[in-house]
């Protein structure tokens, strides 16, 4: 799995909010155009918390390990028979 | 039991789970963490008991994913490096540390499903739960700090402390 971020750049404002929660510093303000760009991808730990700020949606993450809803995972569910 | 009865029965533990911990938060303040912590400490040395020892820190774990893969508890996480680091485990003058990446956490679904806060009692629980595992299988002082809590993945900082 290789994960892709993206920033729609019709839709970034600039307003740097990405930039102040991701914890791995993914992004960098590009000075020239006043937008927020992604600069380290490789960095990515797919949090989504930049993509859950943007006021403007303007982040979308691709091929990314999303979190397991344990009890809506049959499998899961069954693995856990053992703690109920 | 049947899967849709499990499904229940481990939603009204998540339920329960998250109503225990918020609840415990209320009451007692920070104290829940400290009890919560102890708790994992304990849960963390009595899963990871016979375990063979190691100073290497990816080593160990290494180790702690296998006590945790085998007892189907999903907390599984990876090291983690950025671009800048050179390589995954560093050196500062607290101890040796490497930076973790948690994915699927009962925990943060729990957290969520209900609406409480992340790095709460139950999150210092998984800490204790390192401090305790890493503690049988280093025979060191570990901490396991929440440097980001977010909404798909976690990242920690997990310091193995120099024996002073």
């Amino acid at each position: 799995m290789s994960l892709e971020i993206a920033i729609h750049e019709q839709s970034c404002r600039g307003c740097e909010l990405c930039i102040d929660i991701c914890p791995t510093k993914v992004f960098e303000l590009d000075e020239e155009k006043r937008l927020c760009a992604v600069k380290h991808a490789d960095d990515c730990i797919a949090c989504l918390s930049c993509a859950y700020i943007c006021p403007s949606n303007a982040i979308t993450h691709t091929d990314y390990h999303a979190v397991k809803n344990f009890y809506r995972d049959a499998e899961f569910c069954q693995r856990m028979g053992k703690f109920l | 039991m049947e899967t849709s009865q499990q499904r229940l029965a481990l939603q009204d533990a998540m339920v329960f789970l998250g109503a225990i911990a918020s609840g415990t938060e209320q009451a007692i303040g920070e104290s829940a963490n400290s009890i919560s912590y102890l708790a994992g400490v304990n849960l963390g040395k009595k899963m990871s008991a016979g375990v063979p020892q190691t100073s290497d820190i990816l080593e160990a774990l290494d180790s702690t994913r296998k006590v945790l893969e085998k007892n189907d508890y999903l907390w599984l996480f990876e090291a983690f490096k950025t671009h800048d680091q050179e390589t995954v485990v560093q050196e500062d003058d607290e101890g040796t540390h490497v930076m973790l990446v948690f994915r699927d956490c009962m925990i943060r679904q729990s957290l969520f499903r209900f609406g409480h806060t992340q790095k709460g009692s139950l999150c210092n629980m998984m800490y204790g739960f390192f401090a305790g595992a890493l503690q049988n299988i280093m025979g060191q002082e570990s901490s396991l700090e929440i440097v980001h809590a977010g909404e798909n993945a976690c990242y920690k900082k997990l310091t193995i402390r120099r024996a002073s």
